[in-house]
């Protein structure tokens, strides 16, 4: 009975974190508009929270840069269990055209464990907005 | 002032120290001199110029020797410094004296090609990431990155 009110409460209300390990801004604004009301993503309980220790779905984009890997992975423990991870746009997902440069480790899932990718570059709101709704429906 | 006005002016104050002297294009103006040199002519360039803004600073790797380009520019012509600088001892002296702004480029060009800026206000690190190992100059011809090796979650299908 607890077990699937928590699942039911996790499911309502994936709050997520918008994330930025070194983007171009492209994913970034297209995350930005799948939250407008033009895609209304608040039906699905969908909520953009200031704090990693808020949220549930880290939406990730860019490809991971040295100066960024401590980061994400403090931002990725602050995050409280169950957490997912989302790659936004193909950067996140390998690096790209930034893979293989100086300072550029790879995609997210160098650093820490991914849960869903949405290709694209950027990767379009409508994707993105799936990609979260599908990864619910998983749970 | 027309740029062949500005080439006698130039020739006049700067004679001896200018080495070398092309207009490839209109309003733009390339001058060469030894790195010794370096702080007078720019400090004419700025007093007697109107040179008060420094665009960028281009770094050349050209095997033996470095060729460092500062690229002045004022709002008729751009004044193009160059300099170059021997592989074995990549000394230069800062600029950030006569034009204070030149410190930031001055930061990327030691982070970036490894030229010591001597006098430089702040030699602190600019561009490259705090664990950056020392050394390691990434822009330079003979520097090879060693990738780290990706791990595919999952394994390879």
């Amino acid at each position: 009975m607890l077990k699937k009110l928590a699942r039911w409460s996790r499911i309502k209300s994936p709050w997520i974190l918008h994330l930025n390990s070194g983007a171009c801004n492209a994913c970034d604004i297209e995350i930005v508009a799948a939250l407008t009301p033009r895609f209304d993503v608040e039906r699905f309980g969908i909520l953009l929270k200031a704090t990693p220790r808020h949220a549930d779905v880290l939406v990730a984009s860019g490809p991971v840069t040295r100066q960024m890997r401590d980061r994400i992975i403090r931002i990725y423990e602050q995050t409280p269990d169950p957490k997912f991870v989302i790659a936004v746009g193909a950067c996140a997902m390998s690096g790209c055209v930034y893979r293989g440069a100086y300072n550029i480790l790879g995609g997210l899932d160098q650093v820490i464990p991914v849960n869903m990718y949405v290709p694209g570059c950027p990767a379009r709101p409508d994707a993105i907005v799936d990609g979260v709704v599908k990864l619910l429906g998983k749970l | 002032m027309t740029d062949a006005e500005i080439i006698d002016r130039l020739k006049a104050d700067l004679g001896g120290k200018i080495v070398e002297l092309t207009h490839p294009a209109p309003r733009r103006l390339f001058l060469k001199a030894a790195p010794g040199d370096l702080l007078a002519v720019t400090g004419t360039l700025r007093d007697k110029y109107g040179v008060v803004f420094l665009s960028t600073i281009t770094g050349v790797d050209k095997g033996e020797t470095f060729e460092i380009i500062y690229h002045f520019s004022t709002p008729e012509q751009d004044f193009n410094l160059r300099t170059e600088l021997p592989r074995a001892r990549p000394h230069v002296e800062s600029i950030s004296s006569l034009i204070p702004g030149a410190v930031l480029y001055e930061r990327e060009l030691q982070d970036m090609f490894g030229i010591v800026v001597d006098h430089i206000p702040d030699a602190r690190r600019l561009v490259l990431s705090d664990d950056w190992p020392e050394g390691q100059y990434p822009l330079r011809k003979d520097w090879k990155h060693e990738r780290p090796v990706e791990v595919i979650p999952g394994g390879e299908s």
